[in-house]
């Protein structure tokens, strides 16, 4: 018996159904149509480069200059597609999610490299084949290069990098006010404080100042402090800001004073277009501990490449001199690089606006930008008072 | 009148209907789905792991500072749509009345407003707001100290900037409520003595509630998920809930944890708009019940 289907708009049988179109023919159809669908959707995503002469890059912007990639790709014969990363964590979290079949190299921020190594995601730089470009780099970045290690091999190969300290326009403040990030706290700088929301960045510098070292395990006591002087430090900030033309704009005209969380990274192309009254400092060592951060970006290859050898080639040209001054010299931002052989391809304007004549300094003074233990705690942390500031 | 009906069986219908159906299907059912099924899992060293159990709903549900976003999410969104309906309502009358010969200039305008990107114009709004943008310049051009506001990064920033992009939403449904008024009984309102005022809150306004309602919906959905105004405008120390949901997926890269305010944010909606469908309901029912009562 076969039970009739009532609809309310139902006026009777109709003699099509079981005629012309079955359900079984229906579920046919829509498969057929799924299948197609899903199809198109596979195009849409970057399939590993299958061709020994293409690869595919995931990097963040300025790596893609033609500059640098144009060159190489006719060197190589080759293309190079880009998978631009709006975010390092999300970027990441792409390649563990099985996105690293689809992509060869990858540049992206340092903790983000090393983290690759113990999830199984890299293919570990051999530092004899590299050794040409380790011999360029300053001393601080040749191997055996810590903070890029996984087990002792490296998991990539450093491209750029600068300091997180408070960024200031000298117009409107001395350089000695910020030797130490306590304005933050002061009542005298209540909303003239601008707080990068550059996930950990802005954290790391609040720990530190509160006396505790981020990048160790913590415990709870601790986890407590950070919480004590984030709830403090956005009490006292005007906007906790992600978009880097907004913090800039209000540090030039004054009604940002300084800028947490940011330092090199936003000032740099400020200084590029002639603001040389705005400089990134890092204040002075409290209670024995570096209240700067180092950051880097680096490059590393992904596991399981085709295209190994051309992509050892990239990872090369990326860390090359001549590349170097392109990735550090850009049109958002101008960024230090690692390689001390590119040092004289700098003009003495280029090396005024990176500071370099402060880098060393910045590097004594500062923490190295590493894998923190309990990040997501104080992530967490940083949510909840963030909900809880006004 | 003969009304036509069609059946569900009709295949005619089952064809015109199935490559919506699909497309529905796969891009809106199966991403809720997963997204729901994503609820139940963990993350370890920022993968995903298969998991299936509780523990983010426990989060989600033990973590005070979610529903402190989530409320004002909701809070931002009811007043939203409360300025939206305020506002556009004496513009849709104007343009479906007063402004008839200006209606198209005037439609002309919102819809290039409304065309124009979100981010430029959120941006735009920092500029103009800002304690030296252009609306402080213009207040010291007329004797006022230079700052004289402070609008910028607050929540009364993030309403101007949500209310500016969602307003021709209202706009539009109360304006084409307005316009299908029969303009007879208008007219009959007047002849029954009724004063302007009157016949506006007694015939004109009861007759574009559904107008109202759809404008007030759209605009109450829309708020829920605003990202750019809270972040941009709001200066991000009031998060709302779109915030939060991109600092879980991107910053923490807690996807679980994401799926699950996710549907948080899903289930306001629904609810919300269930309690509002409900009341409509009954002061429908209750007008209904006056009309009969006063036909007896």
């Amino acid at each position: 018996m076969t039970k009739e289907i009532k609809t309310p708009n139902r006026l009777g049988p109709n003699p099509m159904i079981g005629q012309g179109l079955s359900r079984r023919d229906l579920l046919k159809s829509a498969g057929a149509v799924a299948a197609l669908g899903a199809g198109l959707a596979t195009g849409l995503v970057p399939a590993r480069a299958k061709a020994a002469s293409s690869l595919n890059f995931m990097c963040w912007e300025g790596y893609n200059g033609a500059d640098i990639i144009v060159p190489f790709e006719k060197a190589n014969d080759c293309t190079v597609s880009f998978d631009l990363i709006a975010d390092s964590p999300g970027g990441f979290a792409k390649l563990a999610a099985g996105g690293y079949r689809d992509f060869d190299v990858v540049a992206t921020d340092s903790p983000w490299v090393a983290r690759m190594g113990p999830a199984d995601l890299c293919d570990f730089i051999d530092q004899g084949e590299f050794q040409a470009e380790y011999d360029s780099f300053y001393d601080q970045f040749k191997a055996p290069f810590t903070p890029l290690e996984y087990e002792g091999k490296a998991t990539g190969l450093p491209t750029r990098w600068g300091w997180v300290g408070p960024t200031v326009n000298t117009k409107f403040d001395k350089l000695e006010t910020w030797s130490s990030y306590a304005p933050c706290f002061d009542p005298a700088y209540k909303d003239k404080i601008c707080v990068l929301d550059w996930g950990d960045w802005p954290i790391m510098p609040m720990a530190l100042y509160a006396g505790i070292n981020p990048y160790k395990e913590l415990d709870k006591a601790e986890l407590e402090e950070i919480r004590k002087v984030l709830r403090a430090l956005f009490k006292n900030t005007r906007a906790v800001v992600g978009d880097l033309s907004v913090a800039q704009k209000g540090l030039l005209d004054g009604s940002f004073r300084a800028l947490i969380g940011g330092g090199t990274y936003c000032t740099s192309a400020l200084r590029k277009d002639g603001h040389k009254e705005i400089m990134s400092i890092v204040p002075e060592p409290k209670n024995g501990l570096n209240q700067g951060i180092i950051w880097m970006e680096a490059a590393g290859l992904i596991k399981g490449s085709d295209n190994l050898d051309l992509a050892k080639k990239l990872v090369k040209r990326l860390v090359s001199p001549e590349v170097a001054v392109n990735l550090a010299w850009t049109e958002a931002t101008c960024n230090l690089v690692p390689s001390k052989a590119a040092e004289d391809l700098f003009s003495a304007e280029q090396k005024d606006v990176l500071q370099m004549d402060y880098m060393w300094h910045a590097w004594d003074n500062s923490q190295f930008h590493d894998v923190a233990p309990n990040i997501d705690e104080m992530l967490e942390i940083w949510q909840q008072e963030l909900a809880a500031a006004r | 009148m003969k009304r036509l009906r069609k059946s569900w069986r009709d295949p005619a219908l089952i064809l015109a209907v199935a490559p919506a159906g699909l497309l529905m299907t796969a891009f809106f059912v199966v991403p809720l789905v997963m997204t729901a099924l994503l609820s139940f899992q963990g993350t370890k060293y920022y993968r995903l792991v298969w998991t299936w159990n509780l523990d983010v709903w426990s989060d989600v549900f033990s973590q005070a500072h979610y529903w402190t976003i989530m409320g004002r999410t909701v809070w931002m969104s009811g007043l939203c749509v409360a300025l939206c309906v305020i506002l556009g309502l004496p513009i849709a009358y104007a343009m479906a009345t007063r402004l008839k010969s200006l209606e198209n200039h005037i439609t002309i305008l919102i819809v290039f407003a409304f065309l124009t990107d979100a981010v430029l114009k959120t941006f735009g709004w920092v500029l103009f707001l800002d304690r030296t943008g252009v609306f402080n310049g213009m207040l010291t051009l007329v004797g006022f100290p230079p700052g004289a506001t402070d609008l910028l990064f607050g929540p009364g920033a993030t309403m101007i900037g949500m209310v500016y992009n969602l307003l021709p939403y209202t706009i539009f449904t109360i304006y084409l409520s307005m316009v299908r008024i029969d303009r007879d009984l208008i007219l009959a309102a007047y002849d029954a003595g009724a004063s302007k005022t009157r016949t506006f809150f007694e015939v004109t306004l009861p007759l574009a509630r559904p107008g109202i309602y759809a404008g007030a919906i759209l605009v109450f959905v829309l708020s829920l998920g605003v990202f750019l105004e809270p972040k941009v405008m709001g200066g991000g120390t009031s998060p709302m809930a779109a915030e939060l949901i991109r600092q879980s997926f991107e910053t923490r890269v807690n996807w679980p944890l994401g799926a699950a305010l996710t549907l948080v944010v899903i289930g306001i909606g629904m609810v919300s708009l269930g309690l509002a469908a409900l009341v409509v309901r009954n002061r429908l029912q209750g007008q209904d019940l006056q009309g009969q009562g006063g036909q007896v």
